[in-house]
């Protein structure tokens, strides 16, 4: 993973690690994340796909009536990006991060660089804060992009036509907007969740595959679960629940309370499965392998 | 192999035990009757100014519309609380250019959804249909045919007291006599509150037929016969009810007999 990088490179990290260790560490897990096709292929199609189904679905002659906002999405931009949303929030969102998250730890096994990686006079603690903060970095990178590329292909091709909340109150198009932004950033805090489930996944598993599927998996069973009748009691708990809450910037009045339940949620998983993953690592026999 | 496979039956055992310790101690739903029953009136109460605005209808505010809605899950005995299609809301409202039919309210659909957001569709006679002639004469979607809505899960869930009585209606189109000659009818009770109850009187050509008391629980039907057979050759059969619960018909039935 680290041969083909040129000596400048490695040469200037080393340099900063020397400086700042931490910093330096972290520095060699962001250029690992760059040279590889997986990375630059999950934020290009992050970039173009949204732009592709918003063509698609601006050539459909049938609203899809089913989902939230489908009713409008044909002949209102905003709609349209809140449809995409809630799409995306179903299993795309999870994937894409996944595909990072999920590999981060395990392609140093499949690749059997754990003995290198860690005589690079990088601690263990250090390597799994740096590739922690990695991975919720392209997160938040990936989240972004998707974001802009959906609202502006939506609202450009669509158009920017007043919307119709979620309590049949008109949105002028300029609040629609900022609403629109507002509900893509809610999404954060779920995304980082499911993150941190896939590098959980990622260091128990030490195989890229079960990292990156079963973080989707897991969050559709948890999506099918939610929406039962009768196990109601477990929405709280599930980390696809927050996916949910950017509804409550839609109506008027707003309400807020699933944005500040589904914080604790996401943050009580990330610590969860970060603190379980940082021990599984720190137990390992790494000599061996 | 043998690490993944005890690891997953662990966590597997985990899910498997708070899953069913939720499903023991019952789930609370933020699905509850008055969530609904607050719910509905607003965003109905904005979708319907939105439709009259593109029918040209002025002068009509959210406060003037004065919505207010009852809800009920599916039916009598069932509890009005969880997601689900079978949600049923009558609602009524004030609009000079749209009378409301007698009973004061219009029956309303609703599918909701666990996160509490529904799809609500009601009836076509108060609303229209899908597409509607707007005031400048164009053809354009109608969006009370069927909307969408949200409500707070941690929203007011007092009581509003609002009910409305059941629509009490003859379902039979035609009379039908029994072996003995005698007439039976079939009658409907709708969604509403309280169930139906009273007498309905038949009459045929002056002869009385006698007079039949009902009762029964809200969406439900029931049949009656009449003690007396009507006399042969008769054509009509006039039944004529008396409701002490729900909403009957405003004035007496007159059914063909059927083979008369």
């Amino acid at each position: 993973m680290t041969a083909h990088l040129a000596e400048p490179i490695a040469a200037d990290a080393r340099a900063a690690s020397r400086r700042r260790p931490a910093l330096g560490v972290l520095r060699w897990e962001v250029r690992k994340l760059v040279a590889q096709w997986r990375t630059r292929s999950v934020l290009l199609a992050g970039a173009i796909a949204p732009v592709v189904v918003v063509f698609v679905m601006r050539g459909q002659s049938r609203p899809p009536k089913d989902s939230l906002f489908g009713r409008y999405a044909l002949d209102n931009g905003f709609a349209l990006a809140l449809l995409i949303l809630g799409f995306a929030s179903q299993w795309v969102l999870p994937l894409l991060t996944a595909i990072v998250a999920g590999d981060i730890f395990a392609s140093e096994d499949q690749q059997g660089t754990w003995k290198t990686v860690l005589t690079r006079s990088a601690s263990r603690s250090r390597l799994f804060g740096a590739k922690v903060v990695a991975a919720l970095g392209f997160a938040v990178l990936t989240l972004a992009v998707v974001a802009v590329s959906t609202t502006a292909a939506s609202v450009l091709v669509v158009g920017h036509q007043p919307l119709t909340g979620l309590t049949g109150q008109v949105i002028p198009s300029s609040a629609a907007l900022r609403l629109v932004s507002e509900s893509w950033l809610s999404m954060l805090p779920a995304t980082l969740g499911f993150t941190c489930l896939a590098i959980l996944l990622s260091v128990w598993s030490r195989n890229a595959a079960v990292g990156i599927a079963a973080p989707v998996v897991l969050g559709m069973v948890m999506q099918m679960v939610g929406s039962l009748g009768g196990v109601e009691a477990i929405r709280p708990f599930l980390l696809t629940t927050p996916y949910e809450a950017w509804h409550g910037l839609m109506t008027a009045p707003q309400f807020i309370g699933p944005m500040k339940e589904g914080l604790l949620t996401c943050g009580l998983w990330c610590v969860a499965t970060l603190a379980a993953a940082f021990v599984l690592l720190r137990r390992r026999d790494i000599t061996g392998g | 192999m043998r690490r993944i496979v005890i690891t997953s039956v662990a966590v597997l055992a985990v899910v498997l035990g708070i899953g069913s310790a939720v499903v023991a101690t019952g789930g609370d739903s933020i699905v509850t009757k008055a969530r609904v029953e607050r719910s509905l009136p607003q965003v109905f109460s904005n979708i319907y100014l939105q439709q009259a605005d593109l029918l040209g209808h002025t002068g009509l505010t959210a406060a003037s519309l004065d919505a207010t809605a009852m809800c009920d899950k599916g039916g009598p005995d069932h509890p009005d609380v969880g997601p689900g299609g079978d949600w049923i809301c009558l609602m009524s409202w004030t609009d000079p250019n749209v009378p409301m039919p007698p009973e004061g309210y219009g029956k309303f659909e609703l599918n909701i959804h666990s996160n509490g957001c529904y799809t609500a569709s009601g009836s076509s006679k108060l609303l229209g249909y899908q597409t509607i002639t707007d005031a400048k004469g164009d053809e354009v979607y109608n969006p009370a045919y069927e909307f969408d809505g949200c409500f707070d899960p941690n929203g007011d869930d007092a009581p509003t007291g609002h009910s409305f009585e059941s629509v009490l209606s003859v379902l039979s189109t035609s009379v039908k006599p029994d072996p003995h000659g005698a007439a039976t009818i079939q009658i409907g009770c709708g969604t509403g509150d309280g169930g139906c109850s009273g007498t309905v009187t038949a009459t045929a050509g002056g002869k009385a037929l006698g007079t039949v008391p009902f009762a029964m629980q809200e969406e439900r039907t029931g049949e009656l016969a009449f003690p007396t057979a009507f006399p042969a050759g008769t054509k009509e059969v006039t039944f004529t009810v008396e409701e002490d619960k729900g909403f009957g018909p405003t004035g007496p039935v007159t059914l063909p007999v059927l083979g008369g």
